[in-house]
């Protein structure tokens, strides 16, 4: 088992070297590209980096062998190894690089201010003749995301038993509902809501309702996956005495679990809530409706007065859930 | 008396290797108190959550009030489980919940689903219930959340929530090892007053020799996952004690 182990350490240290030198050459590549407009083959980039990469590997001076294979003397300080320096070329490079792919133009952001004039103007003076339709839009935000954590709530609740390690039994079945749920909201989770605003606008059309259906999948997905957190850190001496009262696992779920979990689920819902509402508003943009929505318009419109009534009214209803919620989850604790 | 349970060379291997019971074999009688000794490790709660299926023998044969428990599946379990209640060290009650309700839990594995989520409309179990938290001196915590009460008040709920079950056996946990001296005085009264009155036989797994000698019928040591001893109480004295829990122990008294 120690030599297989070995093999494992030394395969891991070899391929991180490899990838090391490769992307170090790849970013001198663009950079040759970007300043001297000279062309650098792709594979001359992974040959030279394949190459350096096997001999520091080899004359045991790399930074894989520093990982996973502590051979070098630990005691030097790292500017007097080989390692160290490549480590800090490494930071240095992806830097440059970074600083050259985002374009960063420090003159731009200070010598050209005057072209935010327009919507800093309209923060400081909005256009309170358009409050009431504000108002309306606004409620449609709130309650799209009402909808949308209020719908979530049952079904993330039973998915949340299943995704849960402790309840679920090591059997096949038990181990491929598990992976199956935990696999579904995991994915779900990491497609941003506005992915999914963008395909339900297509599907049922541009408006609310798209964005509840987002915000909705979306929050079933960490809903799930947060309630489920719960259950496994649940104490398991009540289940163990409920079981052996002769209780059903529906009966043991109900009677053990739920009282267990039941004011930390209230608490995240009321945050999700509280996230959704914000979302939402992002949600709009791409065709979620209400609040976003509005603010889109008037921002093509260029009625910068408008839209600063929009942001004010935005923040001063963030502002208002945030605090709500954070008073709410608090007494929840207290429970 | 019959034999109420019968244990034929039960082994139990964790997943990790450990092999906790090694080949125990053993016959209980109705009605006896039965004392567990034995140090922390030497496998008595295994031995005890291997009898109500907690946790799952690796081979041997269980047989409690001639059923065979290790075959037992679904129904069959949930049957065999109702008949064998258990107290746990922790207490291991649901503590958002109030006594009333912990103690009417122990009639779950009596009732359908519908019925045990309508507990409160049944005034008959609501009745018994309510007896059974007299009977251990707590009816006037009947409303109060369980997790507001005192230790061995908690225990008392515990065993009130046992004998809810109706039970033939009573497994007990070291009940008492979270709990001062009194306490565990007045805990274990009850458990002796259920094994005289009631005729229920008792397994309690302990640490102190005085409450052993006092409620005990029978004692039976563990060491290593094999019973190293088997006798009255009256049996032990040092020489035996220092071979249960090894040479460096010496008794605690408490009264």
């Amino acid at each position: 088992m120690k030599k297989e182990n070995k093999l494992k350490l030394n395969i891991q240290a070899i391929l991180t070297d490899l990838l090391f030198w490769i992307y170090i050459f790849g970013c001198a590549s663009f950079l040759m590209n970007h300043w001297f407009e000279k062309v650098i083959p792709n594979n001359f980039v992974v040959i030279f980096g394949i190459v350096v990469g096997l001999i520091t590997f080899i004359l045991g001076i790399s930074v894989g062998r520093k990982v996973f294979l502590p051979t070098i003397k630990t005691d030097r300080k790292w500017h007097k190894t080989f390692w160290g320096w490549s480590v800090f070329f490494i930071l240095l490079i992806t830097f440059v690089v970074g600083w050259n792919l985002v374009e960063v133009d420090l003159y731009k952001l200070f010598a050209k201010f005057r072209n935010a004039g327009g919507i800093m103007g309209g923060i400081f003076n909005p256009n309170t003749d358009i409050f009431v339709l504000c108002l309306s839009a606004l409620a449609e935000t709130i309650y799209l995301a009402l909808l949308a954590t209020v719908f979530a709530i049952p079904l993330a609740f039973i998915l949340s038993f299943f995704a849960a390690r402790n309840l679920m039994p090591r059997t096949f079945l038990g181990n491929t509902v598990y992976i199956i749920v935990r696999t579904i909201a995991t994915v779900f989770r990491s497609i941003e809501a506005i992915v999914w605003a963008i395909i339900f606008s297509v599907w049922v059309g541009i408006g609310p309702f798209a964005g509840m259906l987002a915000l909705m999948i979306h929050s079933i997905a960490s809903l799930t996956k947060l309630y489920s957190e719960q259950i496994e850190n649940i104490d398991p001496g009540p289940v163990e005495a409920i079981k052996a009262t002769g209780a059903s696992t529906l009966q043991t779920w109900i009677f053990a679990v739920v009282p267990q979990i039941i004011s930390p689920y209230l608490a995240f819902t009321i945050y999700r809530w509280d996230i959704n509402v914000r979302m939402a508003t992002i949600v709009g943009f791409v065709g979620g409706g209400g609040i976003g929505l509005l603010l889109l318009q008037q921002q093509q419109l260029l009625r910068w007065q408008n839209v600063g009534m929009i942001i004010w009214l935005i923040a001063i209803v963030v502002w208002i859930m945030d605090m709500v919620s954070a008073k709410v989850r608090e007494k929840l604790q207290e429970m | 008396m019959k034999n109420i349970i019968e244990l034929k060379n039960l082994h139990k291997v964790y997943a990790t290797g450990t092999h906790a019971l090694k080949g125990i074999d053993l016959e209980i009688k109705e009605g006896e108190f039965c004392i567990l000794l034995g140090l922390s490790g030497s496998g008595k709660s295994t031995l005890l959550r291997c009898l109500n299926r907690l946790i799952e023998p690796t081979s041997g044969d269980i047989i409690i009030d001639g059923i065979d428990v290790v075959a037992a599946k679904g129904k069959q379990l949930r049957y065999i489980r109702r008949k064998i209640a258990m107290i746990f060290q922790q207490f291991n009650l649901i503590r958002n919940l109030s006594s009333l309700t912990n103690v009417l839990t122990g009639k779950l594995g009596y009732s359908s689903l519908v019925h045990s989520l309508t507990f409160p409309q049944h005034k008959k179990d609501t009745k018994i219930a309510l007896e059974n938290l007299k009977r251990v001196g707590l009816k006037e915590f009947a409303e109060k959340r369980t997790r507001n009460l005192s230790g061995g008040q908690q225990q008392r709920v515990a065993i009130a929530r046992a004998l809810m079950q109706n039970p033939k056996v009573i497994l007990a946990d070291e009940p008492v090892a979270s709990l001062d001296p009194a306490t565990a005085d007045s805990v274990m009264r009850y458990l002796g007053e259920l094994n005289k009155k009631d005729n229920m036989t008792v397994i309690c797994s302990l640490h102190f020799l005085s409450l052993a000698r006092k409620y005990g019928t029978r004692v039976i040591a563990l060491k290593d996952g094999k019973i190293v001893f088997d006798g009255t109480p009256k049996e032990i004295d040092e020489k035996r004690f220092k071979e249960i829990y090894g040479q460096d122990a010496e008794e605690v008294e408490i009264r």
